[in-house]
């Protein structure tokens, strides 16, 4: 089956495995950064791995990116001149209040469509679409069932696991047995998460936190909404649309208020102790609101930046953590 | 009085001053000498070099008096609106309403130049998360809390999409501190698809109808918001005079771009210029004023050009500028090293396009935004670059960084690529922070390498 890969949460893997081809959500690898664009300053890291690993891939019949950042949008103009694989650019307002943005949203996935029937994709029927959805959702739901029952790593591991290989694999990683306990309750924020950053949870359960909250784009943050049941067989390609465009919240949406709110719920209901923020250098979006969630959070945050992955950084990282961990026990 | 055309220094600007008095040339109610905008603290002005000319210090003098406009608008009861980040679009339409005034708060990005970080704008900026990672526009954060650099606006229009993330980012953190701005989006402009109908832009680009009609979907949510805050109806008509009205403006700009950057003989200096294009933006908050101080540059530059007078040497380099400078003495330090301008794409020539009038008139403007060089490709912006290079004849490409900007360190090097790719010039990229005094001697150095470069191509 012909794979199609992308990173961005408001891509809906369901529909491009409905068109019949394997959709492959990547998760990036530092060691796969663009040698070329490495000396070009104020280039996020994780672009720079995207560039890198987009052009290094063999076996993907396509790759699909999206407007949500500056720098994405831009990684769209270098791949399509020095790569063969076919890119797809997809418009992801930053807007979501008014009926037009939400209209945009489905007429891009409609034009998705073409992009993936032209390389052996196949438009799907109704039915189709909805069986699809709900092997998703099933197993969304499984995975989130389980967030008690497994260790942080483990769980973003699993929601990583249905990014890439899709429903089918993903079960093996929520057969858990009892609940995981103990340890200073944590939230994780910010931007997508890459392979190396996975250390990061078993770092802090050894330093005594446990993230009870993966609020990154990579985490439970850039998981959609549960479908609802009777429409997804009405309408599955409005309700695909809805669960994705209206509820994945992410920094880059204007205004941004819904993240916070979906934030004090979620900081609330888990009863989090303290926030780890994740950035990326030159990330503008994410590192915006740092002072802003500093002010809106009466709990400690934790300023974790990152340019890229190397043994001084992870050490810095490390006593960071370690020190932040210190002050909330 | 001498008529050489010449740049001068401020000192010098005071003899001059006087003996363009005596000579009687009429100014208007804002004019005066350009020394007194330094006890408004605009220190960089003393570091300055500028074109000798009543019609420059008209310009000059209408620039830096845009404050005080505005706080006039303010007392006299009409609506300051603040546009953020379209550069162009929104003000056509604005300016068609009786009681309004519309700036771009995005301009505070000059101040920590002109006033050579005297206002603290940065450090306010720091303060707020926003630090210098950011692109220089995080000034405006700093001006809107101090509300000591333009009154706040009545109503914020910010357009977002296909942005830069700094720009789009720092709205965010003021909208967070609970400024409302009413956002609205440009899609990301892309070529049509073969079953799409396809519009031609101004300015050359392409999109397909639906982006256009997304488009005009938006600009309809403004004009509603605008009609709602003045209770004024904008009918076609008004809109279409409007549009007839911006059109005058970049008339003139066009025929000024032409002569400045084609003539023999340079005719107007790079500062002038630059600050003559962004005219064109918002009309520095009086439209028709624009239009005369943009006549009596362009009647300026033409006798110039008609008499073989100029301000360079004729062997000066010919460069292409893109990117717009956050200190303004580099475009004088460009004509230091021996360069002069000859085409520039300062990320508005959206701004400087003809607005089609043959069209219905939101329809127009819904075209002139999604033309914006930012709203598309990198590729489509190297192209447009590429045709005004041929069109202007630049020996050279100079690019000019913008400190921490989202979009900079990727397009850059696709601009670089396709330039080369198309033609056989060299191309430079510099970095030009808010006050370049720290790096000047590398910044020179690398400015005076490329007109060298450019001129021993000449002798081979």
């Amino acid at each position: 089956m012909k794979t199609i890969i992308y990173t961005c949460p408001y891509v809906p893997a369901e529909w491009i495995a409905a068109h019949g081809l394997h959709a492959g959500r990547l998760l990036l690898d530092h060691a796969e950064s663009d040698p070329a664009l490495a000396r070009t300053e104020g280039v996020c890291p994780f672009v720079r791995s995207f560039i890198g690993e987009v052009m290094k891939n063999k076996r993907a019949a396509g790759v699909v990116v999206t407007t949500v950042c500056d720098q994405m949008r831009r990684a769209f103009d270098i791949l399509i001149r020095k790569c063969s694989l076919p890119a797809f650019l997809m418009n992801v307002p930053n807007t979501w209040q008014s009926f037009e943005s939400q209209k945009l949203y489905i007429d891009e996935l409609k034009r998705l469509s073409r992009f993936l029937t032209g390389l052996g994709g196949k438009l799907p029927s109704n039915d189709t679409l909805a069986g699809i959805m709900l092997e998703y959702d099933t197993t969304r739901a499984s995975i989130l069932a389980a967030r008690d029952y497994l260790s942080a790593g483990r769980y973003a591991e699993a929601i990583a696991s249905l990014g890439r290989d899709g429903p089918d694999k993903t079960l093996d990683y929520v057969t858990a047995v009892e609940p995981v306990i103990g340890g200073v309750r944590l939230a994780i924020i910010g931007g997508p998460l890459m392979r190396q950053d996975f250390a990061l949870f078993d770092l802090i359960e050894q330093s005594g936190g446990r993230i009870v909250l993966d609020a990154t784009e990579t985490g439970e943050r850039g998981l959609c909404a549960g479908f609802d049941r009777r429409r997804l067989h009405d309408e599955p390609l409005m309700e695909l649309a809805d669960a994705y465009f209206g509820s994945i919240q992410d920094a880059s949406r204007r205004p941004n208020s819904e993240l916070y709110k979906w934030l004090q719920r979620e900081l609330a209901s888990r009863q989090v102790q303290g926030i780890i923020f994740r950035r990326y250098l030159w990330c503008d979006m994410w590192h915006a609101e740092l002072r802003r969630l500093k002010d809106f959070s009466d709990l400690p945050v934790l300023d974790i930046d990152t340019a890229g992955d190397n043994e001084m950084e992870r050490q810095r990282t490390t006593n960071r953590i370690r020190a932040f961990m210190e002050m909330l026990q | 009085m001498s008529d050489i055309p010449k740049r001068i220094t401020l000192e010098e600007w005071g003899l001059r001053y006087e003996q363009l008095e005596k000579a009687g040339t009429c100014q208007p109610d804002y004019g005066g000498p350009l020394s007194r905008h330094i006890e408004d603290g605009d220190q960089r002005l003393l570091k300055l070099r500028y074109d000798n000319s009543a019609a420059a210090l008209r310009l000059w003098n209408f620039l830096l008096t845009e404050e005080d406009r505005l706080h006039e608008a303010r007392a006299a009861g009409r609506k300051i609106v603040g546009t953020m980040k379209d550069l162009g679009t929104v003000p056509v339409m604005a300016y068609c309403f009786k009681n309004i005034v519309a700036f771009y708060p995005d301009g505070a990005w000059w101040i920590p130049c002109v006033m050579e970080l005297g206002a603290g704008l940065l450090q306010i900026a720091d303060s707020l998360g926003i630090d210098e990672s950011f692109c220089p526009v995080r000034a405006m954060l700093g001006a809107f809390v101090t509300g000591a650099h333009f009154p706040i606006p009545d109503m914020l229009l910010c357009s977002v999409g296909a942005t830069c993330d700094d720009f789009s980012a720092i709205a965010q953190r003021l909208n967070g501190l609970g400024q409302p701005i009413f956002w609205w989006e440009i899609p990301h402009r892309r070529s049509p698809e073969p079953d799409e109908i396809a519009v031609n832009l101004p300015g050359g680009f392409s999109a397909p109808k639906c982006q256009v009609e997304f488009v005009k979907s938006q600009l309809e949510r403004i004009k509603a918001a605008l009609e709602e805050l003045t209770g004024e109806k904008l009918d076609e008509q008004k809109l279409s005079a409007g549009i007839k009205k911006a059109n005058l403006v970049r008339k003139y700009l066009a025929e000024l771009r032409h002569f400045a950057f084609t003539a023999e003989l340079c005719p107007m200096p790079a500062l002038e210029m630059l600050i003559a294009e962004m005219l064109a933006i918002h009309f520095c908050s009086d439209q028709q004023e624009t239009i005369n101080v943009l006549k009596e540059l362009l009647d300026e530059v033409t006798s110039r050009v008609f008499a073989g007078k100029g301000i360079l040497d004729a062997g000066a380099a010919r460069i292409f500028w893109v990117n717009p400078v956050a200190d303004l003495q580099v475009m004088n330090l460009l004509e230091d090293c021996g360069g002069r301008i000859c085409g520039t794409e300062y990320l508005f020539t959206h701004a400087l396009d003809i607005i089609p009038e043959d069209i219905p008139p939101l329809e127009a403007l819904a075209q002139m935004a999604l033309a914006d060089p930012m709203a598309g490709s990198s590729i489509d912006r190297a192209d447009r670059i590429c045709a005004d290079i041929r069109r202007f004849g630049a020996e050279a490409v100079l690019i000019s960084r913008i400190p921490g900007a989202s979009h900079c360190a990727l397009e850059g090097r696709v601009i670089c690529e396709i330039v080369q790719e198309k033609f056989d010039i060299p191309i430079l990229e510099i970095e030009v922070p808010p006050v370049i005094d720290s790096m000047r001697p590398s910044v020179q150095t690398r400015l005076q390498a490329l007109v060298e470069t450019v001129k021993a191509r000449r002798q081979t």
